[in-house]
């Protein structure tokens, strides 16, 4: 914001400072011979190709299943609840990440002018990330999941998450920057470095959990922390791995693409630095309104506000370098899929901050307007970002002319309007739904009190969106068919062409420091205006990686410091309610069945303070009813209806009939059918690790722990539920079934808070 | 400091538009020196000054509120609204009858039956997985007051869970008032009656009062 007084041509220009090719005086090394390595890039281009299929076919079945619940076709391993983490995880890992990956390792060979630093390793981060997908693929059907959302992966696969991450990928391009032969890193290196740095650091904090054998973990975190850390995670996982990778692939493929030189230098400066400062911040937007630290939710609402701008630095340098091309755009595929990109880019970075505004938030939080969102900024930002690099790529790296241009344009074409038609229904759904929800009528009574007539409602929006993405998925058709036949045309041997460039000698003048503008001021002043005004300090950075990766670690730490330390230490964030109490440990083994069915993505427990929320769905939730709950579960999005207060509000004999089919107690529901929850037997012996893990996180779990009770006591609730069950005229023989567990956690769920209560409160105080 | 005032091919046909080349390149990329846009500057500050402003108005000023006390204060004016000249009902039979016939507290009622009741006993009151609450067959009623006393402690093992932490007393009442408003209507598909329902007399006549 401090450069823009100074005019730019008058007070000096950033960068070019001295003579020579990259502005200092440079002492010629020996001139070195290279090749580069395109056969990694190959292997990333294909797997984002293949995986990036997989997740949109993936979004489309569980679109579907929203539309027709018999698609879940009654099998516990295509639930929606199961598959949705797949689609997700498959979008933002698979496809987003290995189009990352193709993006840095072909782009910062040519940046560094340098082969990657090691084969070995550039191979062990493509098999190893292939193999975590693989494992995501496995494991999540088979409902094995931490229950924490684009964060669902067991610790086993979190471990390897960290060890291809940083071990492989980010070794790997540190060494090349150190080994480059190119003195200063273009932009978009430092995007590159920021996301390496801080995926790290969120992957590794939001994922500590206590294991509990090899396929089940519970979050060191609980309750309030649990939710911070977790949407830190969220909203940083779109920040550094949706965002800023991608802003380094747009600066590297949109000018080449283009033939320009990019807008703004400087503004890639500010932008760059206030994107990675402020991001961080804007995690709690995700928890307006819940049960978080007001002061948390209102610095998550201005951060993100004030993210508007730094975000729309990367859009305008992407949009504006086209400034002298745009006639290209006529017939050049590339450009239109990245000028398309970047306009999604920029409405989505605007739509970010208005609906982290507090009370649009009141509107928009759980309904498919954020889902309208993020597929925007998915779809619209990384996929054509995306499909844009790999037509570019495809003649490069196969070494023969893109099959057919025409193709290339009818994806374009089809996939934008896939995207159109996919957001505009989900958006109109969502404040319909949004608006449904805080309807009242003229006796003060909400008008729409039946959760079901508002998800009907959504049925038309639902099939529209279908087809969007059926030609969203059209057009990825379209491109698989064009890359293979790319492909068929390659020549017998790959041409490998050496590259020459000097070694980066140890000596480096950066050329005189500017002279200041300033005349009459301090000594200071001059120094500051000339070094940090001028940004000649920042030239000086940009040789230099490790101090740029230490800065960029530190902005990153120093950020979330600033608002973790006080989420955890100040007491007066989570208030202490006395009669909340731990769950059973038959309770337990329900809620880890209610996490591994993915019950969270469509299922809020989380009950806002606004009156329209009470009145549907009881008091509202409190900061000190969750301190027990490894992971939380306040969920993202009511496809279903919120179930923070669902204990005692139904028969048990009403749950195992929902659960059996969901259909029998609510006639056009759309939930999958857990069937298989009243055939299976629960596994009482496995309870008693589960509680001791809980015991070690700080749950109070005295006689059961120590006594080693904790199977039996659940066997004990088991059969006392299982009795009043078929009492209450429903199926018989329930007791070791996993339904009861879960039957039992419902029954549980938001009620402890009124056993403190005196019997009856005064009238309608909701208590 | 020297700078390449260097030009991209095509900038000829648009003078003056673009500034300064550097003289870095990158893999054949250039940059050029323009200064971010003003407006770009104008906004960023703009959104700085409003956060500051906003944490100290939201956090440090007595004119701002929060989500909770704005709650508060609808929960105090509705239950004003609903409930102010009637103060806490009686859950005597007396009261419930007289209630059935308040056609403003009814629609107060109804927003209650079907937010709350609705999913066992249809919102005709049909009857789901609840008993069917229209015809004249009962198990725990005999008077007016049983149907408020079955809502407050329950009824079947559970089938029928207590609603006293959940619906205040005066709630209670008229819902017990709607659900013997919805005997004698006829639900779109009721629920088949239980062996162990009986008859019961009809209740008396409702006499509207005036609001």
């Amino acid at each position: 914001m401090k450069h823009g007084s100074d005019g730019g041509s008058s007070a000096g220009s950033w960068g070019g400072h001295g003579p020579g090719p990259s502005g200092g005086v440079e002492a010629r090394g020996r001139l070195e011979s290279f090749v580069y390595d395109d056969d990694i890039v190959r292997k990333f281009l294909v797997a984002t190709i293949v995986w990036g299929m997989v997740a949109f076919l993936a979004g489309l079945l569980i679109a579907f299943q929203l539309a027709l619940p018999r698609l879940n076709f009654g099998v516990e391993y295509l639930g929606f609840g199961r598959l949705r983490p797949l689609h997700t995880n498959a979008a933002i890992f698979a496809f987003a990440g290995n189009a990352i990956f193709t993006a840095v390792y072909y782009s910062t060979q040519r940046l560094c002018k340098a082969r990657m630093f090691s084969d070995t390793l550039s191979r062990l981060h493509f098999w190893g990330w292939q193999l975590i997908i693989v494992g995501a693929a496995l494991t999540l059907p088979l409902g094995i999941t931490s229950g924490k959302e684009y964060a669902e992966l067991e610790w086993p696969i979190d471990l390897m998450i960290a060890v291809v991450w940083l071990g492989f990928f980010g070794t790997n391009f540190l060494m090349t920057l150190l080994r480059r032969r190119e003195r200063h890193m273009y932009v978009a290196l430092w995007f590159y470095i920021a996301s390496i740095v801080t995926v790290t650091v969120l992957h590794v904090f939001n994922s500590l959990a206590l294991p509990v054998g090899l396929f089940k973990s519970y979050s060191v975190y609980a309750g309030v922390q649990d939710a911070f850390m977790q949407w830190w995670y969220g909203h940083n996982a779109v920040a550094f791995f949706l965002t800023t990778p991608f802003l380094g692939l747009m600066y590297y493929f949109l000018p080449k693409a283009a033939g320009r030189p990019v807008f703004s230098y400087r503004l890639s400066i500010v932008h760059f630095w206030s994107l990675v400062f402020l991001y961080i911040w804007a995690g709690p937007h995700h928890l307006h309104y819940t049960a978080l630290p007001g002061w948390a939710s209102s610095l998550g609402m201005v951060f993100s506000v004030m993210l508007w701008m730094p975000s729309w630095g990367g859009g305008i340098n992407g949009l504006l370098t086209l400034r002298g091309a745009w006639h290209k755009l006529r017939d050049d595929p590339v450009l239109k899929f990245f000028v398309a990109g970047v306009t999604f880019y920029m409405m989505s970075t605007f739509e970010g901050p208005m609906l982290s505004v507090k009370s649009v938030n009141a509107l928009s939080h759980y309904t498919d307007w954020t889902i309208a969102h993020v597929h925007a900024g998915a779809l619209g930002w990384n996929g054509l970002m995306t499909f844009g690099m790999i037509y570019w790529l495809l003649p490069r790296l196969f070494q023969a002319d893109l099959y057919s241009r025409k193709l290339a344009e009818w994806h374009f074409w089809i996939g934008t309007m896939g995207i159109l038609l996919y957001v505009i229904p989900i958006y109109a759904g969502g404040i319909t739904q949004g608006l449904m929800w805080r309807a009242f009528d003229e006796s003060g009574s909400l008008q729409f009190p039946d959760f079901v007539e508002t998800v009907m409602a959504l049925m038309p929006f639902y099939w529209l969106r279908i087809i969007g993405g059926t030609l969203f998925i059209a057009g990825m058709a379209l491109l698989i068919y064009n890359a293979l036949m790319t492909w068929r045309n390659r020549p017998p041997r790959y041409e490998e062409p050496v590259h020459q460039a000097p070694a980066l000698s140890a000596a480096y003048d950066d050329g005189p420091e500017p002279a200041s503008s300033l005349e009459a001021n301090t000594e200071f002043a001059r120094k500051f205006e000339a070094r940090v005004l001028q940004g000649w300090f920042h030239r000086v950075w940009e040789r230099k990686p490790l101090r740029f990766t230490v800065m960029t670690t530190l902005a990153v730490l120093l950020a979330s410091a600033l608002e973790i330390i006080p989420t955890f230490l100040i007491r007066s964030n989570v208030p202490t309610i006395a009669s909340v109490k731990p769950y059973t440990p038959l309770e337990l083994a329900g809620r880890d069945i209610y996490i591994a069915e993915g019950c969270y993505n469509c299922h809020s427990q989380m009950i806002r303070p606004l009156w329209h929320e009470t009145r549907r769905y009881g008091e509202y939730s409190k900061p000190g009813e969750f301190v027990y709950d490894h992971p939380f579960q306040w969920g993202s999005r009511r496809i279903g209806p919120d179930l923070a207060r669902e204990g005692g509000a139904r028969s048990h004999d009403w749950h195992v009939r929902h659960f059996e089919d969901p259909r029998q107690m609510v006639g056009q529901s759309i939930m999958p059918s857990y069937a298989h929850l009243l055939a299976q037997d629960l596994d009482f012996d496995g309870i008693g690790g589960r509680v001791r893990a809980m015991a070690m996180l700080g749950v109070p779990y005295g006689e059961a722990v120590r006594d080693g009770r904790a199977a039996a006591m659940a066997r004990e609730q088991a059969g006392v539920i299982a009795a009043e069950l078929e009492s209450q005229g429903g199926y018989p023989g329930m007791a070791g079934k996993k339904v009861i567990a879960l039957v039992a956690y419902m029954q549980r769920l938001g009620k402890d808070i009124s056993e403190s209560v005196t019997p009856q409160a005064p009238a309608a105080t909701g208590e | 400091m020297s700078v390449m005032h260097g030009k991209a091919p095509g900038d000829e046909a648009r003078p003056g538009k673009s500034g300064h080349l550097l003289d870095h390149e990158y893999d054949g990329i250039r940059e050029y020196d323009n200064p971010t846009p003003g407006w770009w500057h104008v906004i960023f500050l703009g959104s700085c000054v409003f956060s500051v402003f906003y944490m100290f108005w939201y956090h440090a000023s007595p004119l701002s509120s929060s989500p909770e006390k704005d709650w508060d204060r609808e929960q105090l004016s509705e239950y004003r609204r609903i409930f102010g000249g009637i103060g806490e009902l009686g859950a005597d039979a007396g009261t419930i009858q007289k209630m059935r016939g308040d056609a403003r507290l009814m629609a107060v009622a109804r927003g209650l039956f079907e937010s709350n009741c609705a999913a066992c006993h249809a919102r005709d009151g049909g009857g789901i997985n609840g008993f069917n609450l229209t015809d004249d067959l009962y198990k725990n009623i005999k008077g007016l007051e049983d149907l408020y006393a079955v809502m407050t402690t329950g009824a079947n093992n559970g089938a029928m869970p207590s609603w006293s932490a959940k619906l205040s007393q005066n709630e209670r009442v008229l819902v017990a008032a709607y659900v013997a408003n919805l005997r004698g209507t006829s639900p779109a598909s009721p629920r088949a009656a239980d062996p162990a329902e009986r008859p019961i007399d009809p209740w008396p006549a409702v006499v509207t009062s005036p609001e």
